[in-house]
């Protein structure tokens, strides 16, 4: 981002930003009878210089260290707050805007403000100008977080290249009865998706055939190449495997038609709804078999924006 | 109900999730030991109990979206298998009750399946 695009962003922040966003809420308060001597201690022990006067949590004046130093200047009587404060002090509301509370500091050149709700004018805060920096600074780093989460997303890839015809290849070697690796090739396409920003609707579809297609080839084949090409309008699946094949492929496309053995009931799986399971995700499927070669299976979903939504029916063939 | 309450209602043990992942609320269960069954439900569940403890069921889970996992009958669970739900940030717990009766006690606290029965 150029510099000058940064420093428009900063001043945007500082136009969205209210008192509420900044203000501290947990507000030290005195009463307007306690003694000036409690006030010093109060102000030593807490770090501040200067607290609002509350009666209740009515506001009802300010005071301030200035205050502390003339008292302990004079001749040493003691006094209460509520006779050495300034009654009926400016205030802010929680509503208004950070740049109207900053124009209101450089005006009267006051360190804190009290902050009233602006309905039932109760104090609920206060702001100072060390309060403002470090709401700025907080605001700062979450609006650039944002930012950084939105590029590494690469979320606009597509449109952001400019080509005649624009597609990125995934490929993933697949090995046979490997179970400890069987399915990290579709979690890890599937976080790749996300990245690129796909509608979460349809990286579900495509990783759940996905994964049954890749559980296919490791329970049955030798080995695997499962390829993914995501174009702007469309994702296509190739998984091209070596392996026993599949006898009859029309019978397999039918749920609960299987050829598995025990162990892989085992696993989890072999109940005879893998390749059905594809085909109810799949916009296009196109199942290819050789007995003794191997398997080749094609998964079309459409991405552009008139792509079928979660739940509705897909599954032509 | 929250995953914390989950554990106490089951018993269970938790071998991966940090506590603020405890506090996250669960509302729908997908339950089995079938795989493909689970992959192919329509709407994604927040919580899986299954008896099939393998790698399957965290890759599953992760392929379908689901968050959390609770293995029944005290099947033992692979060291492998936690470091995966560590990598795909999935709270992970065994109980030694029977599917049957921690999918009853869930459906008791009021967790349902989410989806409308045909």
């Amino acid at each position: 981002m150029a510099l000058t695009a940064k420093f428009v962003k900063t001043q945007e922040l500082l136009f969205e930003l209210r008192v509420a966003d900044v203000m501290r809420r947990d507000v030290i308060t005195v009463r307007p009878d306690q003694t000036m001597t409690e006030l010093r201690r109060i102000l030593r022990d807490h770090r501040i210089s200067g607290t609002p006067v509350a009666a209740g949590d009515e506001l009802v004046g300010m005071i301030t260290i200035a205050d502390l130093i003339a008292f302990l200047n004079s001749d040493g009587e003691e006094a209460l707050i509520g006779d050495k404060m300034t009654a009926n002090p400016d205030s802010l509301f929680s509503d208004q805007l950070l740049v109207h509370a900053i124009q209101q500091f450089d005006a009267t050149r006051f360190g804190r403000f009290p902050v009233l709700d602006p309905r039932s004018r109760k104090l609920v805060g206060i702001l100072t100008k060390g309060l403002i920096i470090e709401g700025m600074l907080r605001a700062m780093e979450q609006a650039f977080q944002e930012e950084e989460i939105r590029q590494y997303r690469a979320s606009h890839i597509f449109e952001d290249m400019v080509a005649e015809y624009k597609e990125i290849y995934l490929t993933y070697e697949l090995v046979g009865r490997d179970f400890d690796r069987a399915g990290k090739a579709s979690t890890q396409m599937k976080r790749n998706l996300k990245r690129l920003g796909i509608r979460p609707d349809i990286i579900h579809r495509l990783a759940v055939a996905s994964y049954e297609a890749e559980m296919n080839t490791v329970l049955y084949a030798e080995s695997g190449v499962m390829e993914f090409r995501i174009a702007p309008e469309e994702i296509v699946m190739r998984l091209r495997d070596r392996g026993p094949g599949i006898a009859d492929v029309e019978k397999a496309k039918q749920p609960g038609y299987s050829g598995a053995p025990e162990w892989v009931r085992e696993m989890g799986f072999g109940a005879g709804m893998g390749i059905p399971n594809i085909i109810k995700c799949a916009d296009r499927i196109d199942l290819q078999s050789t007995v003794g070669v191997g398997t080749t299976l094609s998964v079309r979903i459409f991405t552009g924006a008139g792509a079928n939504r979660a739940g509705d029916e897909g599954g032509g063939t | 109900m929250t995953l914390r309450e989950v554990v106490e209602e089951l018993s269970a043990e938790v071998l991966h999730g940090a506590e603020e992942e405890l506090n996250g609320t669960v509302a729908t269960v997908a339950a089995g030991d079938l795989m493909s069954d689970v992959l192919t439900r329509a709407t994604i569940a927040d919580l899986l109990v299954t008896g099939l403890s393998n790698m399957q069921t965290i890759r599953t889970a992760t392929v379908a979206g689901i968050k959390s996992i609770v293995i029944v009958r005290g099947k033992p669970v692979s060291p492998q298998m936690i470091d995966l739900a560590r990598e795909e940030d999935l709270v992970l717990m065994v109980t030694g009750m029977k599917l049957f009766e921690a999918a009853g006690r869930l459906w008791a606290r009021g967790l349902r399946t989410g989806e409308t029965r045909a």
